[in-house]
C-alpha cells in the first residue's frame, strides 16, 4: 500500500511536469500579459475585457503562478478555460469527446488481450506446428502494417466498396444507442485491435514459450496435471510480465492512432479535436488535451503496476517490505 | 481419509501383479538433432524389485535424466525416438503416449527433479501444489487434500506446517523446497519414486538429511526408488543397488555392498577415485577421469570408454564388450575386456606404473 502511494505521488509528479511544461511553452512567446490575453481569446480585445482574462487566469503573474490558477481552476472548478474557435468552454467541448477516445483504447486493450491470450498461449503450447507457424506469419505481418494504413484499407473495402457501416446519427455512444455505437465503433475499434492483438500475442507467445521449458511446468505434467490445467493454470501466469508492461508501454502508440483513426472514420474524439484545435492555436483546448492524455497514461500506469502485485506475490511481498 | 489408505489401494492393486516393478530390455532414446541421431540412451535393460532402490551413478551427459524420463515417458515426442520394451507392474509403458501416461505420473510413478529452486511454481501456494495431484487423482475435497497436504509436510520434517502451507516456494530455503517437492511425489502414494539428483543443488548437510528422509519414506511406503546421481558417493549408503552409465549405456551393475568390494568396469573405478574425500580440503580433484565423455552423435566402436581407459587394448577400440554377468554373481554385471583384477588389468597397471616411475 506504501509501495502504490509512493507510485501514486510519482505519477502526480509527471502530471504536473508535463502540464506544466505544455503550459509554459505555449505562453512564453507572448510579450506581456495583454499580448497573452489576445492569444488565448482568439481575436482583438478591448481594455477591459483583456483585464478581466488577464484577472480570471492570473495572466500577468509568473509562469509558476498561472500555472497554480489554472491547477486550482481545474480543480475546484472543473474550469479548463474556453475555446473560441468552438466558442464554447472547453470542458463542454471535450467531455463528450473523452470518452470516444477512452473506449476506442480501452476496447483496442479488451479485445486485443481476448484474442492474444488464446492464441497465443495454444501458439506457445503447439509450438513450431502448423498452427503456430500460420499464427507466427499472420501476427508478423500484422505488426509491420502501420495502423493507419489498415484504417485507410479497412474504410476503403467495407465503407467506399461494400457501402456498409454508413455513418449513422450522433449517438455514438453505448448508453445512447447500441446499435448505433457499433456500426460507429466497429471499424476504428478493428482497426486499433489488429496492430495491439498482434504485438500482445507474439509477446505472450515468446515468454509462454519460455515458461513452457521450466522445470516447474515439467513436474505439473508428472504430477498427472492434465495439459490444459499445465498451460493455463501453471504456464499463463507465470507468462504475463511482457505483457503486462506492454499494455502500459503501448498506450501512448495507441492515442496515437486513435487520433488518426478518429479523424478517418468520422468519429468527434479528442483526436479529432486536437487537429482541429491545434490548426487554430486554441491553447486552452491543448493544454487540457495533454492534460487529459497524461491522466489516462498515468491512471494505466498505476493499473499496470498494481497488476504486477497481484500476480506475483514475490513482488507484493518486496513491496509489502520497501 | 488418510493417505494411508489410499497408498493401499495403488499399492495393493500393484502388488498383487507376480514379477518385478519394473523391466527394461533395451530401451533406447535417441533425439534427431541437426548434427545427426543424438544416442542418448541406447540398449539399457535392467529389472526393479519392488520397495527395492536402484543408484544410476555417471558423469554428467551420460544420459542418467533422459533414461530416468524415458521410463516415466517425461519426454517430448518431437524429435525423439524410442525403442525397446518397458515393463511397469508387467504392463507395458514404453509405447504409451501422454495422455496414457498422465494417470500414472503423480499416481503410480513420481519424479523429484534436480533444482527445488526452479521446480516448484512460484506463483501458487505450497499447499496448493500438494494437494493438486491429490484433487485430481484420489478425487479429494478441498479440505480432504488441504489435511492431507499438511500430514504429508509433517511427514517430510517440515515445522509448522499450517504456515508453510500458505507459503511460496521464495519464502523457502533449497532444502525446504526439496522436502516440498518430496512431499509432492509422496502425496498420491506412488509405488515408483524417481528422484534426479535430488541433493545436487542443496548444501552437504542438507544433503544427507534429504537422503535420509527419502530412505525412510520409500521403506515406510513400501517404494521403488530409483536415485540418479553423477557422485557415487550419494547412492553408497542409500541404494540396494547401483548402476553405472557411461555414454548411454549400463556398464556395470552389482548390489552396492558388492560393487564397492569387487568392481571391474575401469569406468566404475574412475568414479570412485572422483568422490571428494572429506579431509582432502583442496578443491582440485586430482583423480577427475581424465578426457571426455563420448560424443552421443559418433559414438566409439568399439568400448565407448576406451578412448579414456588406461588399460584399453586394440580389442577395446574394435569390439564392443557386452553386459555379462560375473561367474560368481549372478546379480553383478559388467561390461569390460579386462576388467579390474584380470591379468590384463594387473599388467597394464603395471606398465602405467612403470611408465610413471621413469619418468
Ligand atoms: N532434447 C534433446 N535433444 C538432443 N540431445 C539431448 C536432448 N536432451 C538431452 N540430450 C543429450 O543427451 C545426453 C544425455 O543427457 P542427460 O540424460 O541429461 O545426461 P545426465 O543426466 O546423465 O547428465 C546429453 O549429451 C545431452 O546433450
Ligand atoms: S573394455 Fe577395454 S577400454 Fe573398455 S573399460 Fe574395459 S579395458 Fe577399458
Ligand atoms: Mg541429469
Amino acid at each position: 500500500m506504501r509501495y502504490f502511494f509512493q507510485r501514486f505521488l510519482q505519477l502526480l509528479l509527471v502530471f504536473v511536469i508535463v502540464t506544466f511544461v505544455v503550459l509554459v511553452v505555449m505562453r512564453v512567446g507572448s510579450n506581456n500579459a495583454q499580448e497573452l490575453a489576445i492569444k488565448l481569446a482568439g481575436r482583438p480585445l478591448k481594455p477591459e475585457e483583456s483585464d478581466a482574462l488577464i484577472q480570471q487566469y492570473n495572466l500577468d503573474a509568473n509562469f509558476i503562478s498561472q500555472y497554480l490558477t489554472w491547477l486550482k481552476n481545474l480543480i475546484f472548478h472543473f474550469d479548463l478555460g474556453f475555446s473560441p474557435q468552438a466558442g464554447q468552454s472547453v470542458a463542454d467541448l471535450l467531455k463528450p469527446r473523452v470518452w470516444t477516445t477512452v473506449l476506442l483504447g480501452l476496447y483496442a486493450n479488451v479485445f486485443g488481450l481476448l484474442i492474444a491470450i488464446p492464441l497465443a498461449v495454444t501458439q506457445a503450447y503447439r509450438r513450431d506446428r502448423p498452427f503456430d507457424k500460420v499464427g507466427s506469419m499472420a501476427t508478423f505481418i500484422a505488426v509491420g502494417i502501420p495502423g493507419i494504413v489498415l484504417g485507410v484499407f479497412l474504410k476503403l473495402i467495407f465503407v467506399v466498396q461494400l457501402g456498409w457501416f454508413p455513418s449513422i446519427g450522433d449517438k455514438i455512444y453505448p448508453w445512447d444507442d447500441l446499435h448505433e455505437h457499433f456500426m460507429n465503433f466497429f471499424l476504428p475499434t478493428l482497426t486499433l485491435t489488429i496492430p495491439v492483438a498482434a504485438i500482445y500475442t507474439r509477446l505472450l507467445r515468446a515468454d509462454m514459450v519460455m515458461t513452457l521449458q521450466s522445470d516447474f511446468i515439467t513436474l505439473a505434467s508428472a504430477k498427472g496435471v492434465p495439459p490444459h490445467r499445465v498451460v493455463w493454470k501453471h504456464g499463463l501466469r507465470n507468462s504475463l510480465f511482457s505483457l503486462v508492461t506492454a499494455v502500459g508501454t503501448q498506450l501512448g502508440a495507441l492515442i496515437g492512432s486513435a487520433v488518426l483513426v478518429e479523424s478517418l472514420f468520422d468519429l468527434d474524439g479528442l483526436g479529432s479535436q486536437l487537429v482541429v484545435s491545434v490548426l487554430s492555436a486554441d491553447l486552452f483546448t491543448v493544454q487540457s488535451f495533454v492534460a487529459i492524455i497524461v491522466l489516462i497514461v498515468v491512471v494505466v500506469n498505476l493499473l499496470v503496476d498494481l497488476s504486477y502485485a497481484l500476480i506475483d506475490p514475490r513482488i507484493r511481498q518486496a513491496r509489502a517490505l520497501g | 481419509m488418510s493417505i494411508g489408505s489410499t497408498t493401499n489401494i495403488t499399492q495393493a492393486a500393484l502388488r498383487d501383479v507376480q514379477g518385478p516393478l519394473l523391466e527394461l530390455t533395451d530401451v533406447r532414446t535417441h533425439f534427431r538433432t541437426p548434427r545427426g541421431l543424438v544416442r542418448a540412451v541406447d540398449g539399457v535393460s535392467f529389472t526393479l524389485e519392488r520397495g527395492r532402490s536402484l543408484g544410476i551413478v555417471g558423469e554428467s551427459g551420460s544420459g542418467k535424466t533422459i533414461l530416468s524420463r524415458s521410463i516415466m515417458g517425461l519426454l517430448p515426442s518431437k524429435g525423439t525416438e524410442r525403442s525397446g520394451s518397458i515393463k511397469f507392474a508387467g504392463t507395458e509403458v514404453g509405447n504409451k503416449s501422454r495422455k496414457e501416461m498422465r494417470h500414472i505420473w503423480g499416481k503410480e510413478m513420481a519424479m523429484i527433479f534436480q533444482d527445488p529452486m526452479t521446480s516448484l511454481n512460484p506463483l501458487m501456494r505450497i499447499g496448493d501444489q500438494i494437494a493438486e495431484p491429490l484433487r485430481l487423482h484420489l478425487g479429494m475435497s478441498k479440505a480432504d487434500a488441504a489435511a492431507t497436504a499438511r500430514r504429508l509436510l509433517q511427514d517430510v520434517r517440515i515445522p509448522e506446517p499450517d504456515r508453510r502451507l500458505a507459503q511460496y516456494p521464495h519464502e523457502m530455503s533449497g532444502g525446504m523446497r526439496q522436502r516440498v517437492m518430496i512431499a509432492i511425489a509422496m502425496a498420491c502414494g506412488p509405488t515408483a519414486l524417481f528422484a534426479d539428483e535430488p541433493t545436487t543443488a542443496l548444501d552437504v548437510t542438507v544433503q544427507a538429511q534429504i537422503l535420509d528422509l527419502l530412505g525412510e519414506q520409500r521403506r515406510e511406503r513400501n517404494m521403488s526408488l530409483v536415485l540418479v546421481t553423477h557422485d557415487l558417493g550419494v547412492v553408497a549408503g542409500h541404494t540396494d543397488e547401483i548402476a553405472v552409465m557411461y555414454g548411454g549405456k549400463l556398464v556395470e551393475k552389482a548390489p552396492t555392498k558388492r560393487l564397492f568390494a569387487a568392481m571391474k568396469m575401469p569406468y566404475t573405478e574412475g568414479l570412485l577415485a572422483s568422490i571428494p574425500k572429506l579431509e582432502d580440503q583442496s578443491h582440485s580433484r586430482l583423480n577427475v577421469i581424465p578426457g571426455r565423455p563420448p560424443d552421443l552423435v559418433n559414438p566409439p566402436k568399439g568400448c565407448r570408454f576406451a578412448p579414456r581407459c588406461p588399460y584399453a587394448s586394440a580389442r577395446c577400440n574394435e569390439e564392443e564388450p557386452p553386459l555379462t554377468a560375473t561367474q560368481d554373481d549372478p546379480n553383478h554385471s559388467y561390461a569390460c575386456w579386462y576388467p579390474v583384477g584380470s591379468p590384463e588389468y594387473h599388467e597394464a597397471r603395471a606398465r602405467i606404473n612403470a611408465s610413471a616411475g621413469v619418468n
